[in-house]
């Protein structure tokens, strides 16, 4: 079947084989947690250095590529099905650009395609203040709110690529870019 | 009153609650114990409350998600002022913060 894409679909197709690779093995939570977070402060690390002559610029590039890598990368662990987390980033035209791709349930596949379709209906910034006034009153909900923040309040641009495997389990591929400083010295 | 480990430090001297280093727990439940204790605050009978950010370098969206949920709360007691002081010098303040003053109008920013 031909996968499903949601998003700016151009982003999807954009090649990353110049960039880094890396790849969480399977393993308990708490342990993928540690990685999400030690992964996202190590992108963060090699990619901001090209920005360090300007210590705004820097700090900037910085945060922006540790906080849309970590809410990648945290997701994927959160939900994935047991595998590897294939994960991808480089600079691409001014932009830093992460992909991750991991195995999640037709569940979690189904779940997730409804929130993209409210995507494409509403702003997300009105998304992001419905969704934190919905989790205030329903404590036993998840935060949700990460792809929320990276569109409404990082303009991030984002892809997602479902597609359906020879197991039950579904591949999905997030692709996602935030607009570097411009006064790089790359 | 302080919750820690060892990446993060929450503590309340009077009325103010200080938020230092990074906020990367897993979810909803994890930072539980955190909210317990600042609406624990929040209903001692203050006439103000200060959250003090100014610390908090990094936090991920289930801490922002914990940032609203105080700050909806505090917007339930009618006359409890809240004021929310952060830096520039950390990149989501400015982002993410302003959300908080969507959620309750009458919150005091202040971002230096």
């Amino acid at each position: 079947m031909a996968p499903r894409i949601y998003g700016i679909e151009s982003l999807a197709d954009i090649s990353l084989d110049s960039g880094a690779r890396l790849k969480l093995s399977d393993g308990p939570l708490q342990l993928g947690w540690k990685h999400s977070g030690m992964t996202s402060d190590f992108i963060a690390e090699i990619m901001a250095l090209p920005y360090a002559r300007s210590r705004k610029d820097y700090l900037q590039a910085h945060h922006d590529i540790g906080y849309l890598s970590n809410e990648l990368i945290e997701n994927a662990v959160k939900f994935r099905q047991p595998g590897e987390i294939l994960i991808e980033a480089g600079m691409v035209e001014g932009s830093f650009l992460i992909r991750v791709k991991n195995a999640i349930d037709s569940e979690t596949s189904s779940r997730f395609q409804q929130l993209l379709h409210r995507l494409q209906l509403k702003d997300p910034g009105v998304l992001l203040l419905e969704q934190i006034e919905t989790n205030a009153i329903s404590p036993e909900s998840g935060s949700g709110l990460g792809l929320l923040t990276l569109l409404s309040d990082y303009d991030a641009r984002m892809a997602w690529t479902f597609e359906e495997n020879k197991d039950e389990h579904i591949i999905l591929t997030t692709t996602a870019a935030v607009a570097m400083p411009p006064s790089s010295n790359l | 009153m302080e919750i820690s480990d060892e990446n993060f430090r929450v503590w309340a001297e009077n009325n103010e609650v200080y938020f230092d280093g990074v906020f990367r727990l897993a979810g909803p439940d994890a930072y539980a114990p955190i909210y317990s204790l600042i609406t624990g605050l929040l209903h001692e009978g203050h006439k103000q409350v200060t959250f003090n950010l100014t610390g908090l370098e990094f936090l991920n969206s289930s801490g922002i998600n914990l940032l609203a949920k105080l700050t909806i709360e505090a917007r339930k007691i009618g006359d409890l002022l809240l004021i929310v002081k952060g830096t520039n010098q950390h990149p989501w303040q400015a982002k993410s913060l302003p959300n908080l003053k969507k959620l309750h109008p009458l919150l005091d920013l202040r971002l230096a």
